[in-house]
Formats: C-alpha cells, sequence, structure tokens
C-alpha cells in the first residue's frame, strides 16, 4: 500500500509538469492547426536558459522563469512569423516538417554551446524532501506541480475571459470566420505561438530541476507530449490536463508494480482504446463531416 | 604506291625511341610518384563516436583521447614515417549508424586502420562488420560480455585490463573480504538492460549470492526510462543494505537523483557507470552527495599507471582544464591509439591481417589497461581496480597495493 500510494503521489506531481509541457501544443493546434514538434526542444532551450541563470548569475530557476518565458515569447513570436506564417495558407501540410526543422536546428545550436554534456538544476532544495508517515514528497516536484497548475489556471483565464482569449477560440473555431468580425488571425497565431514558448520555458526550468537534460532530451519528451495531447484531444486543456495525469501516475505505477520495462504499455494501451472509441481523443471536438 | 623513304624510316624510329623513352620515363616516374604518394600519404584512421545520444558525454570525452594521441605521434613522424589522420563521424548512439559510418569508412573512404566507439552496443556490431573487411577492430570502452561472446578474430580490446564480467568482481571480493559483521546481508540489482551495465552487474550478484547475501530486489529496466522514481522506490521499499546498480551514466544520475527524493540513502552503493565521470557526477547530483559511492576503473588522473603524468600534463596542454576534469573515457581511446601504433611499429607494416596476429599473440602496455595478453576472442583477463569518492574526489580504494586512499565505508547519509 505504501509504494502504491507513493507511485501516485510521484507520478501525478510529475503529470501536472507534462501538463505544462503540452499546454503549448494545444495552443498550436487550436489556433493553426499546427502539431509543433519544436515544442520538446523549446522545454529543453527553457531548461537550459534557467541553468544558465542558476549556475551564471545565481538567479533561482524558479524566478528566473520572469526572464525566461518573456525571453522565449519573443522567440516564439519571431519564429511564428518568419516560418510558419508564410505557409499557413499555401502550404499548410509543410508546417510539421518546418516545426521539425526548428527543432532539429535549436537543438543543434545547444549542442555547440553547451555540448551534449548532461545537466540538471541542482539548488539548495533540490534534493529537499518532506516526510508525512512513510511516505516521501518532493519539495520540487510539489513546487513545480503548484506552478503548472498556477500557469495553466492563468492560461485558461487568458483564453475564457480576456478580448484576446476570444480572438484565439475564434480563430480555432472557425479562421476564415474570425478574419471577418475583424480579427487579425495571423498576428493571434504568433501570440498564441509565442505563449506556447513561454509555457515551455516555464516547464523548461522545472524538468531541469527534477531530471537531467541535454540537447537530445527533446526525443523523449516529443513523443510522450504528442501521446498526452491525442489521449486527452488535440486543442483541448482539459484533455491534456487529464492525459498528463494519466501518463504520469500509469508510469509510476507500472514501474513500481510491475516492471520499468512495461512502463510506457499502459498508456499507449489506454491511448489505442480511447483512439478506437473516441478517435477525437477524450475531449476533442469531432469536425462536422469526419467519418 | 611508294616505297617508305629513308627520312620517313628515320622518324619512324626517331618516334619510337622518343615514345619507349617517355613510356620507360612515366613508368618510373609513375613509380618515384607511387612511392612518394605511399611515403607522403597519411595514415587515416575511421572512428566511429557518439558525439550525440546517450553516449555523448562519454563519445566527446573519446574524441579528445583519440585526437591527443595522433597529435602526439605525428609530433614524433607518425606512424612508419606517414601521419595519422583521423576521420570521426557521429553515429548518435546508435548501432545503425555506427555500423554504416564503418562501411563507409571502408567502401568509400577506404581508410588504412579503424578505432573502436564507445560502449558495447556499438562496439560489437562494428566490430562485425569490419570483421568482413579484415580490418583491425581496436576499442576501449566495450567490454560487455556479447562482444567477447561472438570471439571475433580482429577483436582487441585495450581500454582496461578486463571484461566487463570480470571489472566488477573487484567490488565483491572487496565486500567479501570484509569481516562477516562488516558485510551486508541484502542487496538490490536495478540493471539498465545494455549488455555491458548487465553482464557487469549479473557477475557480482551472482557472487554475492553464492557467499550468502540475499537479493531482495532485481529489476532491468529499458535505456529509453528518464524517471526511475518508481524503480528506486522499489528498492527502498526492499530495504537493503547494498545497492549494485548495472547503470551507464545517464540512467545513474537519475537513480540517484531518485534515491535523493525518497530520502534513500543505503549503506553501500556500488555503481557500473557513473560516479568514474568526474565532472557530471557531481554535478548532477549535488557534490555534497557524492562521497561514498564506488565504481571499477584502472585509471584516474593521479593513478600510477606507466606514461599516467605524461598523458594528464599532455591533456591539459592541449585541451585546458583541470586534472580532476579528465574522463577516463579519454584515457580509454588514447590507449586504443598505444595499442595500434605498439602493432605497427612491431610489424612495421600496416596490414591489417599482421597487426591483427601480432596483438592477438603478444602483451602490449597502454594507460588504461597496463601491460595485458589479450585472448583470441580479444578478451583481456587482468583485474580492475575499485574507485571511491573520497574527499571529493574519485580516488582508487582497493587492492591496497594500489590504493590512493582507504575505502570509506558505510556511505554517510545525504546532505541537503
Amino acid at each position: 500500500m505504501t509504494v502504491f500510494v507513493q507511485a501516485l503521489i510521484l507520478g501525478g506531481l510529475t503529470g501536472g509538469v507534462y501538463a505544462l509541457m503540452t499546454s503549448g501544443l494545444t495552443l498550436s493546434f487550436g489556433t493553426m492547426r499546427v502539431i509543433n514538434l519544436a515544442q520538446g526542444i523549446f522545454v529543453v532551450l527553457g531548461s537550459y536558459l534557467s541553468y544558465l541563470f542558476f549556475t551564471d548569475v545565481h538567479i533561482d530557476p524558479i524566478l528566473s522563469i520572469l526572464i525566461t518565458a518573456p525571453a522565449m515569447f519573443v522567440l516564439g513570436f519571431v519564429l511564428q512569423t518568419i516560418f510558419l506564417r508564410p505557409i499557413r495558407y499555401n502550404a499548410h501540410s509543410l508546417s510539421l516538417v518546418m516545426t521539425w526543422v526548428m527543432a532539429i536546428g535549436i537543438e543543434g545550436v545547444l549542442s555547440i554551446i553547451f555540448t551534449t554534456n548532461q545537466r540538471s538544476i541542482v539548488t539548495s532544495y533540490a534534493n529537499t524532501s518532506w516526510t508525512f508517515g512513510p511516505f516521501e514528497v518532493p519539495a520540487v516536484r510539489v513546487y513545480a506541480f503548484a506552478l503548472s497548475i498556477v500557469i495553466l489556471a492563468g492560461l485558461y483565464f487568458l483564453l475564457e475571459f480576456s478580448k484576446f482569449g476570444r480572438a484565439v477560440r475564434a480563430t480555432s473555431q472557425r479562421e476564415s470566420a474570425a478574419k471577418l468580425l475583424g480579427v487579425n488571425t495571423d498576428r493571434v497565431s504568433a501570440v498564441a505561438f509565442g505563449i506556447g514558448c513561454a509555457t515551455a520555458a516555464a516547464a523548461g526550468c522545472l524538468y531541469g530541476l527534477i531530471f537531467i537534460f541535454n540537447p537530445n532530451t527533446q526525443y523523449d519528451l516529443i513523443g510522450r507530449l504528442l501521446a498526452i495531447v491525442v489521449l486527452g484531444g488535440l486543442g483541448s486543456y482539459k484533455g491534456a490536463f487529464i492525459g498528463a495525469m494519466t501518463l504520469g501516475i500509469c508510469e509510476a505505477l507500472v514501474q513500481s508494480f510491475i516492471s520499468p520495462q512495461w512502463s510506457d504499455l499502459p498508456f499507449f494501451l489506454i491511448l489505442a482504446l480511447v483512439l478506437i472509441l473516441r478517435p477525437q481523443g477524450l475531449f476533442g471536438l469531432r469536425e462536422r463531416g469526419a467519418a | 604506291m611508294t616505297r617508305p623513304t629513308l627520312k620517313g624510316r628515320s622518324f619512324t624510329r626517331s618516334s619510337a625511341v622518343l615514345l619507349l623513352s617517355f613510356s620507360a620515363l612515366a613508368a618510373y616516374g609513375g613509380v618515384v610518384t607511387s612511392t612518394a604518394s605511399a611515403s607522403s600519404k597519411p595514415v587515416v584512421v575511421g572512428i566511429s563516436l557518439s558525439l550525440s545520444g546517450d553516449f555523448s558525454s562519454t563519445g566527446q570525452a573519446g574524441k579528445l583521447g583519440y585526437e591527443l594521441w595522433a597529435s602526439q605521434v605525428n609530433a614524433h613522424g607518425g606512424l612508419l614515417g606517414r601521419k595519422v589522420k583521423l576521420i570521426i563521424a557521429s553515429d548518435a548512439s546508435t548501432p545503425n549508424q555506427a555500423q554504416t559510418n564503418y562501411e563507409n569508412f571502408i567502401t568509400h573512404d577506404h581508410v588504412t586502420l579503424l578505432a573502436g566507439p564507445y560502449s558495447s552496443l556499438l562496439n560489437l556490431p562494428s566490430a562485425k562488420l569490419a570483421n568482413r573487411y579484415h580490418y583491425l577492430f581496436v576499442e576501449g570502452a566495450g567490454n560487455g560480455p556479447a562482444v567477447f561472446g561472438a570471439c571475433l578474430p580482429n577483436l582487441v580490446f585495450a581500454g582496461g585490463p578486463a571484461s566487463a564480467t570480470n571489472a566488477g568482481l573487484v567490488w565483491a571480493r572487496y565486500i567479501l573480504s570484509l569481516p562477516k559483521s562488516k558485510r551486508p546481508k541484502t542487496a538490490a540489482y536495478p540493471d539498465l538492460n545494455t549488455s555491458f551495465s548487465l553482464g557487469e552487474a549479473d557477475a557480482i550478484q551472482k557472487m554475492f549470492q553464492r557467499h550468502g547475501i540475499k537479493t531482495v530486489y532485481h529489476t532491468v529496466y529499458p535505456a529509453e526510462t528518464v524517471d526511475l522514481s518508481g524503480v528506486m522506490e522499489s528498492v527502498k521499499a526492499a530495504d537493503p543494505q547494498m545497492v549494485v546498480s548495472g547503470t551507464q551514466d545517464t540512467d545513474g544520475f537519475a537513480q540517484v537523483k531518485a534515491a535523493l527524493d525518497l530520502k534513500f540513502s543505503p549503506k553501500y552503493w556500488f555503481m557500473t557507470n557513473g560516479p568514474e565521470n568526474p565532472v557530471q557526477f557531481p554535478a548532477t547530483i549535488g557534490k555534497q552527495n557524492v562521497t561514498g559511492f564506488f565504481t571499477t576503473d584502472i585509471w584516474t588522473p593521479t593513478a600510477s599507471n606507466p606514461g599516467n603524468p605524461q598523458f594528464v600534463s599532455a591533456y591539459l596542454k592541449k585541451f585546458g582544464g583541470k586534472a580532476t576534469t579528465i574522463n577516463s573515457t579519454a584515457a580509454e581511446t588514447y590507449s586504443v591509439g598505444q595499442a595500434i601504433q605498439f602493432a605497427v611499429k612491431k610489424t612495421h607494416s600496416l596490414t591489417n591481417e599482421k597487426l591483427i596476429r601480432v596483438l592477438h599473440k603478444d602483451s602490449f602496455t597502454t594507460l588504461a589497461s597496463g601491460t595485458i595478453h589479450v585472448n583470441k576472442c580479444g578478451e583481456p583477463h587482468g583485474n580492475q581496480n575499485l574507485e571511491e569518492w573520497v574527499n571529493g574526489k574519485i580516488q582508487i580504494v582497493w587492492p591496497k597495493a594500489v590504493s590512493q586512499h582507504a575505502p570509506l565505508i558505510p556511505k554517510p547519509a545525504w546532505k541537503s
């Protein structure tokens, strides 16, 4: 029983961080119908930026999000404007390739600057755990989970109650109609992509506190993130959150009780089952005319 | 019909003489040219290294070892008077790419010699490919049981005195040398699923089980596992006195991070790989937490291996940094170069078949292995040293004859 509860605690806390990572994917798909294969490397870039601020400037990595998130927002805005906007209307199917090219390019730059040595952000509280009876709750994972919830909540309020949020939702639902109503959909898409990068910066900081990373980490991440958003439903934030929690908890439980060799299997079995029964994912919307 | 004139005949004869002369000159010139080309052509060595991917940190270190060896050889006239030129291709830590690289080296680049990549996972298929083309394959970082089990006639391991199966037994022998009251009674084995790590950990486990140390937990996890908290949770729940981790670098660091989160600190902790990395191990787990971790190796920057002070000095001169940050993989790949150099000097030849024969027949000395002799499968049968993190650095602690510091047991508790 102890092992079961401990696995739930660790898996659930990790799931929160995965949810934050996938929010950017959900945003870019929702507004641009673009599956952003660069989301994994954006998270890694966020890890490196926080790592730099911590090791060179001695700024706490969580505080450094106040700097790295706006910086990566600008990066995302620029990347979308330069690389994705030109192909949005004429060659939309190339956006998958384009985001992959961005991912490889950023990985290459990071490999040159930082080499491929493994890194981790080791703060004074990195190894602190709180004890509750037989259970250990790592402080870093709690901070990461709490921050993820705060950021996701902020994103939710932004999208639900702000003018910008209405523009994003309008663009997601029907871009042509949104344009007719005066929404600058190109600008909305660029801002949304920028926000996705900014959330990746925050997620990257948290990832770097908990795990070990190097530029190649993006390959581990992108597969998981895509699987999460597909399970939850492309374009659904609630779905992405549920998907992330499912992944985190499944992995932890199977690793502890069955075998780490099988830790990925249950999640993908659930994914397969959901897609057979609900091809649009748990909370995705079925498009009119879809089979 | 006109008959050829005397003038015409002379012209024809002269032309023939001239033509023959030119041909002779051309032939002689060609020979000279060929000879000149052969002696001025470099000895090209093809090497596949993991410059990205899971083994990238050690791959990068391995590159420095090869480059240092090549520069030193060239400073002393090269091999048989010919400069050594390295062609290094990245394999992204994948066996398929490593094989492709070696195929290209042989069939496209027509290299003179080959040298091995990092890890048993890459060395075995690469050596098999090289064997098809009868190329010598000396490697310094792939001593898993599967590598020697293939018994390839062209393979020579020069990166240490022992195979993975035997390398970790120094830990087992050390623990069994302790008085019974100090020996751990239970052990857990969380192992990475690779030939090297499993081979070494399994051999240790078998020896401990024969001597009554009970296995309370054993698991094997795949290489893609990023979060090992579930595994370490199960290890902690089994409450072992000793942990023997069959690891490479990244997962080794991840095991320790998870153990820190769970406040799990066994009295004895041995890892097949991870602690020997002098920079990344303390950087990823916190330098205040490194004390008491054991691993095996034959090389440290201050070890008394023949040629070690010169190697360290040359390394720092070429690459900078501090002696304590030199990764042992650099010493291993340097040793590969030394083995090749010995064979070329002994045979006075660059013919791969001759080099294979001499390396399987004679003993040779390298930085990482000392003086060794390999069997027909390329496997050396010596012993590694036991190393431990003590006083902030990795040191040889056993056997006593070569130790730089006494072993520190039990492992101290974590420092927050």
